[in-house]
């Protein structure tokens, strides 16, 4: 592996993201409004691997963030007339801003202990929220405003194209040795003079970051956020299978994860919806028991130069 | 003026006493034997050195700085690498990834992975790994995964090695040619060492003095062969000549 060129796999997720901004070009607004959810799906998984994917510290609650970024989006849309960009830009500063100050917390718990309290702050934002009479009753802020499909679609293609680009050079980098070091033995990691505290903050603060972006995005192409589904425990666990399905911590698995769960699902939707989590939960225990690398693991151990490419 | 000091550590887990009142000296260049019977404390010791555990009482100094209340990865930059009693490689990279972990965190001069990579090449052929490099890291022998830790250990760039049981369970043929390796690596690099140890042919064949600890307490100081003949050590590990007395 050349650690200084960028390798074929970026130029592979380069080829596949502008494949994307070209269909939304061409085809127009139906075609972008089915495609901004799998670049939402898709921003969510990149956001969690670098937590649960890269640093192995599973996160229940990594919707806690998206619904941050939802919040600070439909706030200032809705009550200041802001431009949703700026929505978007303060939904990921306040994802930054609330991991920091939970995760020099939380990521003093190990295992089991760490992912309890994930779930425990969840449910403690999404009743704090419920309280808020700021937030709208029940947590509720619509807004009217003409969307525009193609700025959302775009807005959320860049937060993925910044994503997948840091994704790449974090597990290239001195950073990324550091991280899987801690991933595999934190004690270990530690004695050869890594800082495990210090890096795991860093790779929970651009989960927090990238949620909070990701979630700001959704509640623009929604036009607005409610707490019921805002902080809807589904999407932590799709976001988790997201990555456990396509590759924990690669930089190709979260895009290829987020195609396989979301694709069925946007078709099972019209026929059989509540069979969609059966069915991904299934894919998930198969996947865990068989192929815990998830589809890069698969497809690195079927072919040699596979392995080397796919990163 | 000795590298390493220790003077007056205790440890208490709970009610039990593991360390009394235990000082030690490690001059530069020099290789330090700590021996006992199993539950004597040589490890909590080596623990609380590298910083792993806090001492009840009693100080650890490095070149006249304080060292015992500093975390593992603090007392790293200070030039003083532990290796695990039970190996702990990075399961999830290979030998050279391993190894480069410790070049990148444990030095102050090498900042990107592909330099990194390279001086740990030449760290593994110095222990005699150079053809395993690129093997993941979990499929290497008990013997392999025990140099690995202590290539991580010289990687740091430390001048202190705190060695526990690197030569326990081994075969003879390779115990013999651990101690080769170890003798060969201090006369290149003339790192001090502390070395824990229950292979006692090992130990003393490396030792410039040995250290005998008994339920937490020193009772013997002395160069290999004194101790072989020290009564109390006899005692320690034999018991008493006349069960009697």
């Amino acid at each position: 592996m050349n650690l200084q060129k960028p390798g074929l796999t970026l130029y592979g997720l380069f080829i596949v993201m502008a494949f994307l901004a070209t269909a939304a070009l061409l085809l127009g607004v139906a075609v972008s409004s089915i495609l901004v959810v799998l670049l939402i799906y898709a921003a969510l998984a990149y956001s969690i691997n670098f937590i649960t994917g890269m640093i192995g510290y599973v996160d229940f609650g990594h919707v806690l963030f998206m619904a941050i970024g939802s919040y600070a989006l439909a706030t200032l849309v809705s009550y200041y007339g802001a431009n949703p960009l700026l929505g978007v830009g303060a939904g990921a500063v306040l994802g930054l801003v609330f991991a920091l100050g939970i995760g020099l917390v939380i990521l003093r718990f190990r295992g089991v202990y760490f992912a309890i309290a994930t779930v425990v702050l969840v449910l403690a934002a999404y009743n704090i929220v419920l309280q808020l009479p700021q937030l709208g009753t029940g947590g509720e802020i619509i807004f009217n405003r003409p969307l525009q499909p193609l700025a959302p679609y775009f807005t959320i293609w860049t937060v993925v194209m910044i994503e997948i680009i840091l994704t790449y050079y974090v597990n290239r980098s001195r950073i990324g040795f550091g991280i899987r070091a801690i991933k595999s033995e934190e004690d270990a990691a530690s004695s050869v003079g890594v800082s495990p505290q210090r890096l795991k903050l860093i790779g929970y603060m651009l989960g927090g970051l990238f949620g909070g972006a990701a979630g700001g995005v959704y509640s623009w192409s929604t036009s607005g956020v409610t707490a019921g589904p805002a902080f809807d425990f589904t999407f932590s666990l799709l976001m988790l299978a997201m990555i456990i399905i396509g590759g924990v911590g690669t930089s190709i698995g979260p895009l290829l994860g987020a195609v396989v769960v979301y694709i069925p699902s946007y078709f099972l939707l019209t026929s059989v919806a509540q069979a969609q989590p059966l069915i991904i939960g299934l894919l998930v225990i198969i996947m865990a028991l068989f192929l815990p690398d998830g589809i890069v693991g698969l497809l690195r151990r079927s072919n040699e130069r596979l392995r080397l490419v796919l990163e | 003026m000795p590298l390493l000091q220790a003077r007056n550590v205790s440890k208490n887990f709970g009610g039990v006493q593991a360390l009394k009142d235990v000082s030690l000296d490690l001059p530069e260049s020099a290789v330090l034997g700590l021996i006992g019977p199993n539950g004597s404390g040589k490890s909590t010791l080596l623990n609380i050195i590298a910083g792993v555990e806090k001492p009840t009482s009693g100080i650890v100094k490095l070149d006249s700085k304080r060292i015992d209340n500093l975390r593992t990865n603090r007392i790293i930059r200070y030039g003083l690498a532990k290796t695990h009693q039970i190996p702990k490689p990075f399961s999830n990279m290979t030998a050279r990834e391993n190894v480069a972990v410790a070049v990148l965190y444990g030095r102050r001069n090498i900042h990107s992975p592909r330099p990194a990579l390279e001086e740990a090449d030449k760290i593994l052929s110095m222990v005699r790994m150079g053809s395993r490099k690129d093997a993941p890291a979990d499929s290497l022998t008990v013997q392999e995964k025990k140099r690995l830790e202590l290539a991580r250990a010289i990687a740091t760039g430390a001048s202190i090695l705190l060695l526990d049981e690197v030569f326990a369970g081994l075969s003879p043929e390779e115990l013999k040619d651990s101690i080769q390796l170890f003798k060969k690596l201090h006369d290149e690099l003339h790192f001090s060492v502390l070395v824990v140890e229950h292979v006692m042919r090992a130990v003393l064949n490396i030792s410039h003095k040995v250290m005998v600890l008994e339920e937490g307490r020193v009772i013997a100081t002395g160069s290999p062969d004194e101790i072989v003949h020290d009564e109390k050590v006899i005692q320690a590990y034999l018991g008493s000549k006349n069960p009697a007395a």
